[in-house]
């Protein structure tokens, strides 16, 4: 592709930025004030290699803010609501959901706990966090292998069983329940053989260091936040 | 009974928070479809109540209900929801965790009011949507005219949250009555609570 | 080295009811113990005791000490004894705490607290050892069974503990990878380890093993030498063979007369690019028990996702006498048994379970079923209370019940001891005088032997071979080379 550069942000660089990016949905800013922090997600996903998810991106992100200046001024009835409904939420919650399955499908578990120790995070917070990303896999796999089941029975998502969706949800939530008490039981097992209830801190084998490419981001971040909030409270200044 | 949370109750923590956050993502996704949207804390509180008073199960000292919480709003953080949740889903689960505290962890009435207020959770998710509203509102009122904002104001107004967080802790409260209901019925039938 | 002195134990505080009574042992430094019995008969019971789970994990009553090279294993908390013992588990999807595989395999090493570098040589040394290199930095969950268990003996190797103690590593391998923990544990019995392991599949376990204890109700009633136990009758001890040589065909012929054949055509399956299952013009006998084999990733659980009408992109379909059984058709006709049983059952009592899969509620007929099945006395039994071996019957019934005509099982007999592979096999035969065809997706050469009268060999997604049962073929697929 041409493009393998070594593109791995530090799991705490990709935080930050979730956080910086979260306060533009709070208000509505021109896109020359908002458009640093909308291509930081759109660098992220185009260099790790999810070109076309990061153009799919932009591309609607740019449709968005098209209906918002040229549509919707023109618009009219119930086309209008949906236009306006859609386009405020492109733009106000789209990167901040990029930036987020970003973040979810680049880090390496080992790498995000390693990273949250090294900032002193307590493991009343790192150990159950690293279960939900080991077990989110297995509970969707759970899910597919019920829809299956049910499909063989004759039920399943079709118009006759949602007549009774109560019964839908019981049959989803009861095999996946005793398997999730399953699953805590004999995880808690195999973990305490595996000496995590140690009170010693843990050390970490894998390295998290910021590196160059992780400060480029941080500080283009902070420059869009920076214009961001220049604007914000300019506009409230001088309003 | 230890006081200390330990390593199984913290499994056990993840564990029960995957399968909400599957819950509040499959009945978040319908809240995609903008009217859903208002719906989006009712049906959630309705469903996650069977999970949560199995949660409660698994119980017995104070701190796992707020961890819960916690954890919850740092994976909605982590899956561009904002930091607001980590806030939101943290007190309403450490007021559970007070209430069920009062109850000593035993008492069934206080398990289905803890859950009342761990259901209000899921506004964290929302109160992002309803900063979103006020530019909603404007840009409605400017193309559709003041009359139908009138119309569908009353839905989106500062009262109407107020009366949402209601109706979703009373359905809270419901939620939990079955959660109660399906526990009898399938999980101490086999032998699993 | 590892000191079992009157030990007693039991789950529920019950005086009169042991888990486990009066064990004593001695057990010397490089030895391989095996641990055998029927399920229930204590032998998990009695890892959990020696890995310290017992009394850190799971409370109880308990009696007796344990000593690991003189220190009392009772007084010492768990990550203490974490780094003497290493334990591997049965399920491979909860043993894991990681996601991809470099970072399970230096967990240990991580909680105990070593230093990086240290922790990075030993796992060049694992790696090395077990010959893992290609599977490093992988997610755990993509792997096979095989590929799991042996990042889960790694992971718990990379800690260098003096004491394996294994509990039903077998049960979700194919009969190769099974021959790989078998290498595994002559690698760990050559530089002087103690390894105990719990199993009902034996056969890998030949050369390796140096005694055996038998359990029975919580006690040891036998003690063996690996050459005794070589001689005597497993099945008089309930136990499953130990030399897959002394197997043979239990059922030499088709169960069925009319020699009626169905014709599999056009059962094509692509994951992206990759073609995963082709399978066209297949004939193969209706109304047998017909065992699908091949190595883990072979196709065969595509496969049987397909024949079940489960793959809305697979075309395939099933000629049936002088109808063209489409997907929909299929969807209808077939049941899958699946491996994790727990996904199948919904309601809250077995007689609801079977009711619930007939078009219009019949309780006698419901009733009828469940006694041929011999689950009558447990019609109001809540599914999920039930024993493996009992939920698997409660899903055959509600099959019968809805009028399937294939019935297709994921693994019927995995992790199962002889008694319950025996009823398993009583099953089958069962359906299959019904009228109903069974397909078995197995690595069990005993269940094989002993039901199976046809077979199709999967490799690659293509069906290499499809045959009546035949002794020296299948002995040449199981047997190791």
């Amino acid at each position: 592709m041409g493009l393998k550069l070594n593109f791995n942000l530090d799991p705490r660089t990709k935080i930050i930025i979730l956080v910086l990016i979260s306060f533009m949905v709070f208000n509505e800013v021109p896109l020359y004030i908002s458009g640093i922090l909308v291509l930081v997600p759109f660098i992220c996903l185009f260099f790790s290699n999810r070109i076309k998810l990061a153009l799919s991106y932009i591309l609607i992100y740019i449709f968005a803010k098209y209906i918002q200046i040229y549509l919707l001024p023109t618009a009219t009835g119930i086309i209008a609501i949906f236009l306006i409904m859609f386009s405020y939420t492109a733009t106000r919650m789209l990167p901040i959901l990029m930036m987020g399955y970003y973040t979810i499908q680049t880090t390496k578990v080992s790498e995000f706990i390693a990273s949250m120790e090294k900032s002193n995070i307590p493991k009343e917070i790192t150990i159950p966090l690293s279960v939900i990303f080991r077990y989110i896999p297995s509970v969707y796999e759970e899910i597919k292998s019920i829809t299956d089941a049910m499909k063989m029975r004759g039920f399943g998502l079709n118009a006759k069983s949602l007549k009774n969706p109560l019964k839908l949800i019981e049959f989803y939530m009861i095999p996946i329940l005793v398997n999730a008490i399953k699953t805590a039981d004999e995880l808690s097992a195999a973990s305490l053989t595996r000496g995590l209830s140690n009170p010693i801190s843990r050390t970490h084998f894998v390295e998290v260091k910021l590196n160059k490419i992780d400060y480029v981001l941080l500080v283009i971040s902070f420059m869009g936040l920076g214009i961001y909030a220049y604007y914000f409270l300019g506009g409230v200044l001088f309003a | 009974m230890s006081e200390m949370i330990n390593v199984k109750d913290l499994i056990t923590v993840g564990i029960f928070a995957v399968i909400l956050t599957v819950l509040i993502f499959l009945f978040g996704m319908l809240g995609y479809i903008p009217i859903l949207m208002i719906g989006l804390p009712i049906i959630a509180a309705l469903i996650a109540g069977i999970p949560y008073m199995l949660f409660l199960t698994r119980v017995d000292k104070f701190g796992m209900v707020t961890l819960l919480g916690l954890i919850l709003g740092i994976v909605m953080f982590l899956s561009g929801h904002t930091w607001i949740p980590i806030v939101v889903y943290t007190i309403c689960g450490l007021i559970a965790d007070i209430v069920l505290k009062m109850g000593n962890y035993t008492s069934i009435k206080n398990s289905i009011v803890s859950y009342g207020f761990f259901s209000l959770g899921v506004f964290g998710n929302m109160l992002p949507f309803y900063i979103l509203r006020d530019y909603f509102v404007e840009s409605i009122r400017a193309s559709m005219g003041t009359d139908y904002v009138n119309v569908i104001l009353p839905f989106l107004t500062n009262e109407m949250l107020i009366v949402l967080i209601i109706v979703t802790f009373i359905v809270g409260l419901i939620g939990a009555y079955i959660g109660k209901i399906v526990l009898k019925k399938h999980f101490k039938k086999a032998g699993i609570a | 080295m590892l000191k079992i002195e009157d030990i007693s134990f039991s789950y529920d505080n019950n005086e009169t009811n042991y888990n486990l009574a009066d064990i004593n042992q001695n057990i010397k430094e490089g030895e391989v113990i095996l641990l055998c019995g029927e399920s229930g008969c204590g032998k998990t019971t009695l890892t959990r005791i020696i890995n310290g789970l017992i009394p850190n994990f799971f409370n109880g009553t308990k009696q007796g000490n344990v000593y690991l090279k003189d220190n009392l294993i009772n007084e010492i908390p768990i990550y203490e004894i974490s780094k003497y013992v290493g334990s591997v588990f049965q399920n491979p999807k909860t043993q894991f705490f990681n996601v991809d595989t470099t970072g399970e395999i230096v967990f240990g090493c991580e909680n105990l607290a070593m230093d990086v570098d240290e922790i990075k040589s030993r796992l060049d040394h694992v790696v090395k050892d077990f010959k893992i290199q290609p599977l490093l930095d992988k997610n755990i969950f993509k792997l096979s069974g095989g590929e799991k268990q042996k990042i889960a003996c790694a992971s718990v190797s990379a800690v260098f503990p003096d004491l394996f103690v294994l509990d039903e590593p077998s049960s979700n391998l194919d009969a190769q990878s099974s021959w790989d923990l078998e290498d595994i544990i002559k690698n760990w019995k050559q530089s002087g380890k103690t390894v105990i392991i719990a199993e009902h599949k034996l056969f890998f376990l030949n050369n390796v093993v140096d005694r055996v204890l038998f359990l029975e109700n919580g006690r040891i009633t036998e003690k063996w030498s690996i050459d005794e136990f070589k001689s005597i009758n497993h099945r008089d001890y309930g136990l499953r063979q130990i030399n897959l040589e002394n197997l043979y065909v239990n059922h030499d012929g088709y169960y069925s007369n009319n020699q009626d054949l169905m014709e599999l055509r056009n059962f094509n399956f692509k994951y992206g690019k990759k073609q995963v299952l082709d399978i066209d013009g297949v004939k193969i006998p209706k109304n047998e028990i017909i065992a699908i084999i091949g190595k883990n990733g072979a196709g065969k659980s595509t496969f049987a996702n397909c024949l079940c009408g489960l793959k809305r992109s697979c075309k395939g379909e099933i000629i049936w006498g002088d109808v063209h059984l489409k997907r929909k058709d299929l969807l209808k006709k077939t049941y899958m048994v699946m491996q994790d049983v727990n996904h199948q059952l919904f309601t809250e009592s077995v007689l609801d379970e079977v009711l619930l899969s007939m078009g219009e509620e019949n309780i006698s007929r419901a009733e009828e079923i469940l006694t041929n099945l011999n689950l009558i006395h447990l019609k109001e039994a809540h599914p999920m209370a039930l024993s493996g071996g009992e939920k698997q019957r409660v899903a055959i019934a509600s099959a019968i019940a809805s009028g399937k005509e294939i019935l297709i099982f994921d693994e019927p007999t995995s992790g199962l001891d002889l008694k319950n592979m025996m009823k398993v096999s009583e099953n089958l035969i069962y359906l299959q005088k019904l009228g109903i065809t069974s397909f078995i997706i197995t690595h069990d050469f005993e269940l094989i032997m002993d039901v199976c009268s046809h077979v199709l060999h999967m490799e690659d997604g293509k069906i290499i071979d499809n045959y009546k049962i035949n002794e020296d073929k299948l002995k040449n697929f199981f047997l190791k080379n």
